[in-house]
This record gives C-alpha cells, structure tokens and sequence, in this order.
C-alpha cells in the first residue's frame, strides 16, 4: 500500500528523475575508466613491441660491427671498417632508445644495465682485437682467443636481450591479465544499472501517461462544468465575477456582459466600466469594501438599478465572498443577478399588502358601523315600538294591532342579523389567541348559554369525555353554541331534541373525508341529532354564508350560524362536514388538529 | 347629612335615548334625582364646579361628541374627589374592546342598551339599588358586563 502510494505521490517522479540522472552519470563514469583502460593497454601494446624492435635493431648492429671487423680482419681492406665504425654509432643510439622506454621499469634497468656492460666489453674486445691487428701485433693465437671471448660476450648479449623481450612480454601479458580482469565484470554492473533506469523510466513514462490522460478527463469535465454553468448563468439570468484585492483586476463571466445588453467581453473589466451602467444614485453602495467585511470574509448582498445598453432599467443584486486561493492572494468573488421581477413583484407585492390593509382597516371599520351606528336606530325603534305597545296597544284597532306585532318581529330579525354578522366578523377577526383549555369546560359554557332554549324544548344532551386542546377558547364555545342551537332549532315538533356529541382520536389516513397530505393526529367530535334533518345534497350549501334550507317563517334564522362554525374551525386549520337524512337527523364532524 | 333621594347622571349625546332614561326613571317607583348631560364637555364642567352636587351613579356614554366616554371616565379616575362615584358604561356596543377597556380604566358596571322599554326599566333599578359596596369589592371581569 506504501509503495502504491508512494507510486501515486509526485515526489516518484522526481525520484525517478534523480536516480536516472544519477545512473547515466555512473554509466558515463565507468565508460570513461573503460576507455582510458583500453587506451593504456594499447600505449603498452605498442611500447613493449617499440622496445622489442629497438632491442633487436640494437642487436643486429652489434652483429653489423662484428661482421665488418671481420671483414676487415680477413682481407684487411678499409671499405670493411665503415660498416663497423658506423655501427657503433647506431648502437649508441639505438641503446639510448631503448634506455629510455625502459627507465621506468627497474627489473628492465637492471637488465640494461647488465646489457651495456656487456656491450661494452664487446665493443672494447672488438676496438683492442682491431687495434692490435693495425699494429700487426696480433697472433693467430691471441686472435683466437679475443675472438672466443668476443663469441662468449656476443652470446651474453643475445641472452640479455633476449631475456629483455620475454620480460616485455611477461609484463604485457600481466597487464593484459588486468585490464580483462577489470573489464570482465563491469559490463555486467553497467547492464544491470541500464536496465534499472530502462524500468524506471518505463514505469514513469506509464505514469506520466496516466496522469495525462487524467488530466484530459478532468479538463474535459471542467470544459463541460464551465459549460453547464455558463448555461446555468443564461438560464438564471446572473453572472460571476472575481477581483483580486491587491491588484484590483476583475474578471467578469459572459453573462455579466448579457445582463448588460452587451457582447460578451466588450469592455474592459474593470469596476469603473462597469460604474458606468449602474444609475448615478446608487452608485455610493460601490465604495470600496470595509475593513471589516474583508474581516468577515463576507460581502452583503445588495440591490441597485442599472441601466443597460438598449437603455433599459434593470435591478441587479450582488453578493460576494473572500476567499484565499493556494498561493494566498486574497480573492473576492461574487454573483450579480438580474433581480428584476423579484424586485417588481415584491413591489407589487407590497402595494397589494397596502391595499390589502387599507381594505382590513375599511372592514374594521365596517364592523364598528354594524355594531353600533346600525344597532343603535333599531334600538331605537325597537323601544319605541315597546313603549307604544305598552301604553298605547289598547287605543289600536286589530289592523294597528296587527302592523306593530310584524314591526316587532321584523326589528328583532334584524337586531339577530346584526348580531350574527357581527360574530361572523369576530370569527375572521385576525387576532387569535391560543390557549390550552378543556373542552368540557366550553361545552358546559355553552349549555349555559342555550340553557333556556334547552329547557323550553326539553332537551337532553349526552356526551363524552372531551379533551384539552389548544384553540381560541371563545371562538371553540361560540361553535359548540351554534352547533347544539341549530340542532335545538331544527327539532322535530312534540320530540325532544337528543344531542349526543362523541368524540375519539383519529389519524388523518384513517379517515376517508379529510386530506390525507395533512396533519396525522385528529381530534373527530360528532354531534348528533334526532331533528328535522335534511337532505344530503345541501350537505356542503348549508355552510355558505347567508344559504338557508327553510323558510324564515318556519325557523327563525339568518343563515349566518354555520357559516360562523366553518370559519371557526378553519381558523383552526380543521375540517367541518355535515350528513343528514330529512325527518331522521343531522350529523355534524368536526376535526380539529391535535397540537 | 343623610340624602333621601339617589342622584343619578347620564352623560348622553342621543336625545331618545335621554328621553328613555328619564322616563325609565319617572315610572320606577325609587325615589331618584336624574340630571342629564349632552357630552362630556358638560358633564366634566358640571362636575368641576366647587360646590357641585356630585352623582351617587354616574351613567357613561361611551360615543359623544367634544370628549368621549372614555376620556370622561379617565379624568374621573385620576380625581380622588369623584371616588365615591359608581360609574356605569351605558353603550350600544357589546364589543370585547371596549368591554376590557372600560373595565382596565375602572369603571364599575358595564350596561349595554336594552332595545325594549321593560328591559332598560329593570336594568336601571337593578344598577341603582346595586350593593355597590359589594360588587365594588368582588368585581371581575366575569360580572362586569351585567347580565340582562
């Protein structure tokens, strides 16, 4: 795993790099010693066969002066003595060569030594044999017998010299035995290294390879990226851009130049070019970043208008970050976007919201005409009218009778109108405040309310148990109110009115009526009556404000009452549904969502 | 000196409705002085006179012309010489609003306006020979507004 690592990691091809540098160093050192070694051996070569010829040269002019002194002894002509006269001229310097390649060996200087010992005495034998025969004082003896010794001398030249060469040659062979000796391993040395590096550099080159092909994938999907986001830059109608903080360059993507209405890279990308477009009263919110936000690494987003080239007025808002790149320079990049319908739209959005506020406080202002600049005439009327049938009710005639009881009735459906609007306007009323309290509490509350109405027709009203919720307390108890009002309203005549109320806990996915996408647990009341019912199609009528399924004359009522439980219970993000069956009952759920 | 009648005011600016006030009052058979007033401007300058006779139960529009029932019953409160007066708010509205309000700035009834003549009669005697003393002491929000 090391290793693999280590083959990954960029200090291997460094490596490589090195050990080859220093390989080819090696094999460049070692070739060089090979050379001079081969070179050397050659010089020696050459010098023992230059020592060997000058040895024999030397030799065969001493043999050159023995034959012309015996020329010259035999016939006594003169002509015999120049070959003898310049041989001992050519032996001098044939000896001095030959001295001379050999001082540096001292087995050979001996030699030599030896040598012109025994040259000297040959040469001496032979001037004192020629000397005593120009003074015709040499016998045949004597002659004889310098000539034995001159024979015995020559011989110990000849073993001199000969012992000389086959010294050289020794000595060549010994140096030969050397250099193949040096020169038999090292080739081998230098083979293995060259493979090494061989491998070495394969395996770097295969490396190199893959990281180019590498390179190529991860440039290509950079190509794609810088595609796919120059797309995106279009498609989401913003651009990029970065600054350098200490050099002031910036560089804008293509899209900043579109958002502009220009070509892309048309000006220079400097800020000052840009300014240009921005409209004149915004341009203070481009004054130079705070020390503080390079502190903070963060450039808040800000809005300004721009007018583009095509002269159109545009908002843009721009967002940025520091960030510093790998060789610490600190960089500011950023996004600018077109904000414009955004910016539009919540303009809109905000002028709806005034309208909208002003039309609430028209409404509140409604409210309080229904609550008492209406309430008040009919008041009015209605005490007049009590007052006149109190005191003057006698003094009518039947007709007049008549007229006042419809006047009174027809003010007191009035004054319930009022009322009920008034409660419905309280139900929308925008101010909810939730409490945690116990429904039981609101349904006594409410029977309380109803009690006269409960006793007047006799009513029983069975329930369970209900639980603590948090709702609008007065809102829930006006529901239960309206909810057992209407069922001892639509009561079957000569049947007392039995109002039984259940109530369980229940998922909304149990439940076929509710929407399944909303809130899990439910609390389901029922209430359920034995009244007049009605029939099932108007099931969803009944809850629309002022929509009545009797005649007022019938049943008293302004069609106000479920209206007012249906907004309730949507203000408690709950469910209201109704069943009937005419002449059986009506059947009224509520769900209300258990926080 | 011990008074043998029940002085009452009406601070009203609707002439009916002083007119039923007064009548209310002239059928009960309780022996009552009733002074009535058209805003609050009068009603204060009455009041502020040094040698005014102040009200037993003051009777408090809330809706009036010049200064408001609720500006009334504000100076009121802030004078401790007006602290033997039962205040009672007699308004068309019913409102949760100015039911809190009245009641946080201290008045001591709440009356909404009976739309029969037989009602306002009942109301007005049951206000007038209220246990003040009594209510005054276990007054909360619940017996506030006065059940009609």
């Amino acid at each position: 795993m090391k290793l693999h690592a280590f083959y990954k990691s960029p200090t291997f091809l460094k490596s490589v790099f090195v050990v080859s540098i220093f390989a080819i160093f090696f094999i460049s050192a070692v070739t060089f010693k090979h050379i001079n070694l081969l070179n050397n051996s050659s010089k020696w070569v050459t010098h023992s066969y230059e020592v060997n010829l000058e040895l024999e040269r030397l030799f065969s002019y001493l043999k050159d002066s023995e034959t012309g002194q015996r020329g010259f002894l035999i016939t006594k002509d003169s002509t015999f003595l120049e070959p003898y006269l310049h041989a001992k001229e050519k032996i001098d310097r044939s000896f001095k060569i030959v001295k001379s390649y050999t001082k540096d060996n001292p087995l050979q200087e001996n030699n030599i030594r030896k040598l012109e010992f025994y040259i000297n005495k040959r040469q001496n034998y032979l001037s004192k044999t020629l000397h005593m025969s120009l003074n015709r004082s040499l016998s045949d003896e004597q002659l004889k017998e310098k000539m034995i010794i001159g024979k015995l001398t020559m011989d110990s030249v000849r073993s001199h010299i000969n012992e000389m060469i086959l010294l050289e040659k020794k000595n060549l062979i010994a140096r030969e035995l050397s250099y193949k000796d040096t020169i038999k391993i090292t080739p081998i040395f230098v083979y293995i290294t060259l493979l090494i590096t061989l491998v070495l550099i394969s395996i770097s080159y295969i490396r190199i390879n893959k990281d180019l092909e590498k390179m190529q994938v991860s440039n290509n999907r950079l190509k794609l990226l810088n595609e796919s986001s120059s797309l995106a830059e279009m498609v989401g109608n913003f651009g990029s851009w970065q600054q350098d903080i200490t050099t002031g360059v910036f560089t804008f993507s293509d899209n900043i130049y579109r958002l502009l209405g220009c070509e892309p890279q048309s000006f220079k990308k400097g800020q000052d070019d840009f300014i240009k477009f921005v409209h004149p009263e915004d341009r203070h919110t481009f004054e130079g970043l705070t020390s503080e936000q390079i502190d903070n690494k963060n450039l808040p987003a800000f809005t300004y208008r721009v007018t583009t080239k095509d002269k159109k007025l545009r908002y843009f808002r721009t967002t940025g970050r520091i960030v510093t790149n790998k060789m610490g320079n600190d960089l500011l990049i950023g996004t600018t976007s077109d904000v414009t319908d955004e910016v539009l739209s919540s303009l809109s959005l905000e002028q709806q919201n005034l309208e909208l506020e002003a039309s609430n406080k028209e409404l509140l202002a409604f409210n309080y005409v229904a609550s008492h600049d209406l309430q008040e005439p009919l008041r009015k009327i209605q005490t007049f009218i009590s007052r006149l049938s109190d005191k003057e009710y006698d003094k009518l005639s039947d007709n007049g009778k008549e007229y006042i009881n419809r006047i009174l009735s027809s003010a007191e459906r009035m004054r319930i109108l009022i009322d009920d609007l008034l409660q419905y306007s309280r139900a929308n009323k925008t101010e909810k405040v939730f409490e945690k309290v116990n429904l039981n509490d609101l349904l006594e509350n409410a029977k309380v309310d109803l009690a006269q109405s409960i006793e007047e027709k006799s009513a029983v009203i069975e329930h369970e148990s209900l639980p603590k919720m948090t709702v609008i307390p007065f809102q829930i108890q006006q529901l239960f109110i309206n909810l057992i009002g209407n069922s001892l309203k639509y009561s079957k005549d000569n049947v007392p009115p039995n109002i039984k109320i259940s109530c369980q806990k229940v998922t909304a996915t149990e439940e076929t009526q509710i929407p399944k996408n909303t809130k899990d647990k439910f609390y389901k009341i029922t209430f359920e009556d034995n009244g007049i019912g009605f029939e099932q199609e108007y099931a969803e009528k009944i809850f629309i404000l002022f929509n009545r399924l009797h005649n007022k004359n019938d049943y008293a009522g302004t069609g106000i009452g479920l209206a007012i439980c249906k907004k309730i219970v949507e203000n408690h993000r709950g469910f209201i549904f109704a069943k009937g069956e005419p002449n059986i009952g009506a059947t009224f759920t509520i769900y209300l969502a258990d926080n | 000196m011990q008074k043998e009648y029940i002085h009452i005011i009406l601070a009203d600016d609707d002439e009916d409705d002083r007119l039923f006030f007064t009548d209310a009052f002239e059928e009960l058979k309780i022996n009552t002085k009733v002074n009535t007033f058209a805003d609050g401007v009068a009603l204060m300058n009455y009041l502020n006179q040094p040698d005014a006779v102040l009200p037993d139960v003051l009777f408090l529009d809330l809706n009036m012309p010049r200064k408001n029932g609720i500006e009334c019953l504000d100076e009121i409160k802030s004078d401790e010489k007006f602290n033997d007066i039962a205040i009672a708010i007699f308004s068309t509205s019913s409102s949760e609003e100015h039911i809190e309000e009245t009641f946080v700035r201290g008045a001591n009834i709440y009356i909404k306006k009976p739309s029969d003549f037989a009602t306002l009669k009942k109301v007005l005697s049951d206000v007038v020979t209220l246990n003040w003393q009594y209510h005054t002491s276990g007054l909360n929000k619940d017996n506030f507004l006065m059940r009609i």
